[in-house]
């Protein structure tokens, strides 16, 4: 007994130790940051290391390997710099909590999910400035999160289902609750918004694939609703936007959107929602460290539109960041195109509007993703601008998310967690209700 | 039989060879890959040869029970359809792809160019003989990209805007494949080929998306599909990417002419028994089919340039490609398809040459045929009127009589039996019109060689038949399906029969110098026409207007939605 609580403290603790111990470097960045990034692989090692002896979460395994993975994706990517200590820590900090809320159940994991949210509404209110008052807004939910979350632990069913699940609504963004997300996708400073948006999201999943069996019908169908006004809201916005993070926030509301439709629909965990989310997460955290690329070179504020002829001035970034777009319009190979067609093929779900919207706003995403990519890559080349292709920290940073994202695409959702079977078509149980 | 995997990895060895490595080495390795691409072309002859003798290979790497926990199930289905293909596929690849070698000698691009054309072929060879209905879409949609990558130049805004057209275009084409392949699966229970066939026509459905409007089960899925089909075969109105990517260089347009474009057939082709069950989808291909091929040719004759023609021209022949399927002819759209795709890759290939010429030689193309055709000859006149209108009686009675293609059962064969007659009227008329010349030998020669002409290809296309399908109850099944009513059938025949002999007799009056009275309003229209069929019927027009509504609209929502935008 007490050795199994011992062993579902194991992958909080490593990173949260990691954290700690880091501090002895501060004073040195290049230390702190290499440090911080052996803290992230030596974490991924544990949570391998445990899988065995961990309780298997309802979503599988998937969901533990890759945070630590982000977590060190985030890092590499970020240049060494003082001023980025605080957020290298913090990155330590919420994958230790994270995986706390992963392995641990009950008032343990609430706890760890109660610390997190804290810490991130005191970032965000760290960094609020006036020139952004929106921001609020996403501090507001991430509190009213926070309150969710104690709700469900005082109460009891179906007060603390549905509680539990608006807190799902905000860590896995779900309109009306979104602005959580594209705060902290677009205030949160350095390398974490790359993190954050697999991390909470991750969590989101992990608490609805428990949750979902014991909401109520018509929150299940108000679900569904929103999420399908979501993944066109989410598309429609990311359609209009010219800044970078602000587009690949809205791009992931959309593509979260469509998982939120789903499960709604089916009511019950499906085999492939923790490759959807890992893979959605992952990607854009990619495209979240390709940007930072370009705001590292050209300034926190420059215009995506005036940098152009990439393609002929730093190859390997184009090459890069071209199969990261290809990945996030949910092409093949990659793990969004993965996840979605586990979606569309295990759900037995029946043709409707509801589907007809989700493959609108996939399509959606080829517009929006191809044209940023095209404004950056291609064109002219601007003979004003100094071109320093990647550096080996930031290629391997993409690389990283490049295979992984490979990997999920290609392999079979069995090997990421419980045994799972197909569940069998309509056509093979049973009549079809909107057939004749 | 493991051996026919190498078919499309040889093609894929062939592009790693060209992408890895030094830069000293780029032309050595570029010249090296040629070997295992024509390698595959060795290999998928002898592909051909075993599934011809032996049967089907069916190679799975995976559990077909497990399909849907696999996002690329990769297994191999070859029958006959997919031996000849991979045998066009590869062949045309290494014709290609040697040509290229030459062709991008010293370009800085010589190296990313050549791995996309391996490349393509491997999806290609990929795509022809996948196994199921998934694998089939995720290198369909690897083509989509493909094409985007092979159709545009970094530095040219037009080049990149026709791109991201081509592109977005394919993809509405991707998501109308994904609909029909999640309802095929949803209806059905499997995506594996013969399987999914059997189920189809064991479990009949009939689906009610909307009160009082039913529809087949098959007709849903068949429909979706092929408008996916329509969006890489260029069909009228998703035809417009095609002219916008001719910036390409000339090996492009001929792998994208004679194998990327044929996607539409072959997967109509492909899914044969399934477009089988449902004559409504079957009609709409025969309708757009039509459209595509009636305008596609009106637009290439309107155009300047050779490029363009040649495009157009491959629109109107995909166009008459998806018609032979909406007839119900299968094995006739494959057999149009390899002619088709050996006849463009060469001429594509050939006219950068022309176009070199051109630019040296002011006088290019030379003129001197135009006294010729002042000249007026009875007796090649006479032949060509006599071989027009005697020659398809023959050929009817030949076809029935000595090659028993059933006429009088099969509208499709009749309506193939037409479209013959039209087009080589057509060849004649222009044979006439550029070379009068008053000769019994002219005569005879037109006289023998049509009607041989006609036959060899009529004894090639049902050897072909024979081959692809070997139960004739099969072939005659899919005419049955794509049988029209009687009425429409016979207008259309009677219009095709009144067109020719409206054209013979216009032009035989214009040779003679005389004038036909016509109404001002149809000289008129026929400049109107002809404007409107040089820009391309103005097609562009309402996809900027209807993209522009579209962003018009998505800017006056985010403005209006207070949000982070603001």
């Amino acid at each position: 007994m007490m050795e199994g609580a011992i062993i579902s403290w194991l992958p909080a603790g490593v990173p949260l130790l990691g954290a700690v111990l880091s501090l002895a470097v501060w004073s040195k960045p290049d230390r702190l940051k290499v440090s911080a990034i052996l803290v992230s692989l030596v974490s991924l090692g544990a949570n391998v290391g445990l899988a065995g002896s961990l309780t298997t979460p309802p979503e599988g395994m998937l969901l533990l390997y890759l945070l630590p993975l982000a977590a060190c994706v985030s890092l590499l990517g970020q240049p060494v710099h003082s001023d980025h200590r605080p957020s290298w820590l913090m990155t330590l900090l919420f994958l230790g909590l994270g995986l706390g809320v992963l392995t641990n159940h009950n008032v343990v994991g609430q706890s760890f999910l109660l610390v997190l949210l804290g810490s991130l509404i005191a970032l965000l209110f760290r960094h609020h400035t006036a020139l952004w008052p929106i921001s609020w807004r996403g501090i507001g939910t991430y509190g009213v999160g926070a309150l969710c979350v104690g709700v469900s632990v005082i109460t009891g069913p179906p007060i603390s289902a549905v509680a539990s699940l608006l807190t799902c609504a905000i860590l896995l963004p779900l309109v009306p609750f979104h602005e959580g997300h594209v705060t902290a996708l677009t205030r949160l400073p350095g390398g974490l918004p790359s993190f954050i948006v697999l991390l909470l999201p991750a969590l989101g999943v992990h608490g609805l694939t428990t949750v979902v069996a014991a909401v109520p019908e018509v929150a299940a169908r108000t679900v569904s609703l929103f999420a399908l006004a979501g993944s066109l809201y989410g598309a429609i916005k990311a359609l209009a936007q010219s800044r970078v993070r602000l587009l690949l926030a809205y791009s992931s509301l959309s593509f979260f959107s469509i998982l939120w439709w789903f499960v709604a629909a089916a009511r019950t965990p499906m085999p492939r929602v923790a490759v959807f989310v890992g893979a959605v997460g992952l990607v854009t955290s990619g495209l979240l460290v390709a940007w930072q690329v370009i705001r590292t070179r050209y300034g926190d504020d420059v215009d995506p539109q005036a940098i152009s002829g990439l393609a002929f001035t730093m190859p390997r970034y184009a090459v890069l960041l071209s199969l990261l777009a290809l990945a996030a319009m949910g092409l093949p190979p990659f793990g969004v195109f993965a996840g979605f067609m586990g979606l569309l093929l295990t759900s037995s779900l029946t043709p409707s509007v509801g589907l007809f919207v989700t493959l609108v706003a996939w399509l959606t995403a080829s517009w929006y993703i191809m044209q940023m990519v095209q404004q950056l890559l291609f064109g002219v080349r601007r003979p004003d601008l100094r071109y320093t292709d990647l550096l080996r920290t930031e290629f391997a940073s993409l690389m990283m998310v490049i295979l992984v994202l490979l990997a999920l695409g290609g392999a079979s959702s069995n090997l990421w967690g419980p045994e799972q079977t197909a569940p069998p078509t309509s056509a093979n149980v049973e009549a079809i209700t909107w057939n004749k | 039989m493991p051996f026919v995997i190498l078919v499309p990895l040889l093609p894929l060895l062939a592009a790693l060879i060209v992408v890895i490595g030094s830069d000293c080495s780029r032309h050595a390795r570029a010249r090296v890959a040629a070997w295992p691409i024509g390698a595959a072309f060795c290999v998928a002859v002898a592909t051909l040869y075993f599934v011809a003798t032996q049967g089907t290979i069916a190679i799975r790497f995976y559990d077909p029970a497990s399909l849907a926990l696999i996002a690329v199930p990769v297994g191999f289905y070859i029958d006959r359809l997919s031996a000849v293909m991979m045998v066009l596929i590869s062949g045309v690849g290494t014709i290609i792809y040697t040509y290229s070698v030459g062709y991008m000698y010293q370009d800085p691009q010589e190296s990313r160019y050549l791995f996309l054309v391996a490349f393509t072929t491997f999806v290609l060879l990929c795509m022809v003989s996948s196994a199921n209905l998934v694998m089939l879409f995720v290198f369909w949609q690897l083509l989509s990209c493909l094409l985007y990558l092979l159709a545009h130049n970094h530095a040219h805004a037009a080049t990149l805007a026709g791109a991201y057209r081509t592109f977005t275009l394919l993809r509405v084409g991707d998501v109308a494949f994904l609909a029909g392949l999640v309802l095929a699966h949803s209806l059905y229970g499997t995506l594996e080929f013969p399987t999914l066939f059997t189920k189809a026509i064991e479990t009949p459905v009939t689906l009610s998306p909307l009160p009082g409007w039913d529809i087949h089960g098959a007709t849903a899925v068949t429909l979706l599909l092929f408008i996916g089909g329509m969006s890489k075969s260029a069909q009228f109105p998703m035809h417009i990417w095609l002219p916008r990517s001719l910036y390409a260089p000339t090996p492009v347009h001929a792998l994208l002419h004679a194998g990327i474009i044929n996607a539409g057939g072959f997967l109509i082709n492909r899914l044969a028994p399934l477009f089988g069950l449902s004559s409504t989808t079957l009609h709409v291909a025969f309708v757009v089919g039509t459209m595509t091929a009636i305008l596609g040719a009106a637009m290439m004759l309107a155009q300047n340039d050779i490029k363009k023609t040649l495009g157009f021209s491959t629109i109107g022949q995909m166009g008459y490609m998806i018609m032979e399927c909406g007839l119900g002819a299968f094995s006739l759209a494959v057999f149009h398809l390899i002619a088709h795709g050996i006849f463009k890759a060469t001429v594509f290939l050939n006219c950068g040459n022309v176009i070199h010429k051109a630019r040296q030689e002011p006088a290019f193309p030379h003129t001197d045929h135009e006294a010729a055709e002042q000249s007026f000859s009875r007796l090649t006149w006479t032949t060509g009127f006599v071989t027009t209108l005697l020659i398809p009686l023959l050929i009817l009675v030949v076809t029935h009589g000595v090659l028993h293609i059933p006429l009088l059962e099969s509208q499709g064969a009749v309506i193939f039996l037409f479209f013959i007659w039209i087009t080589s009227s057509q060849a004649i008329l222009t044979l006439t019109r550029l070379r009068a010349v008053a000769s019994w030998k002219v005569s005879a020669a037109m006289l023998l060689t049509l009607p041989f002409i006609v036959f060899v290809y009529l004894f090639a296309v049902q050897s072909f038949t024979a081959f692809l399908y070997r139960d004739p109850q099969e072939v005659a099944s899919y005419f049955l399906a794509a049988a029209l009513p009687r009425w429409l059938f016979d207008v259309m025949i009677a219009i095709a029969t009144l067109m020719t002999i409206f054209g013979w007799t216009y032009l035989y009056m214009r040779a003679h110098g005389r004038t036909m009275w016509t109404p001002a309003w149809i000289e008129g229209l026929r400049i109107r026409l002809y404007v409107l069929f040089m820009n391309r019927l103005y097609a562009d027009e309402p996809y900027e207007l209807f993209s522009q509504a579209v962003m018009r609209l998505v800017h006056r929502f985010d403005k209006r939605e207070q949000g982070w935008s603001q």
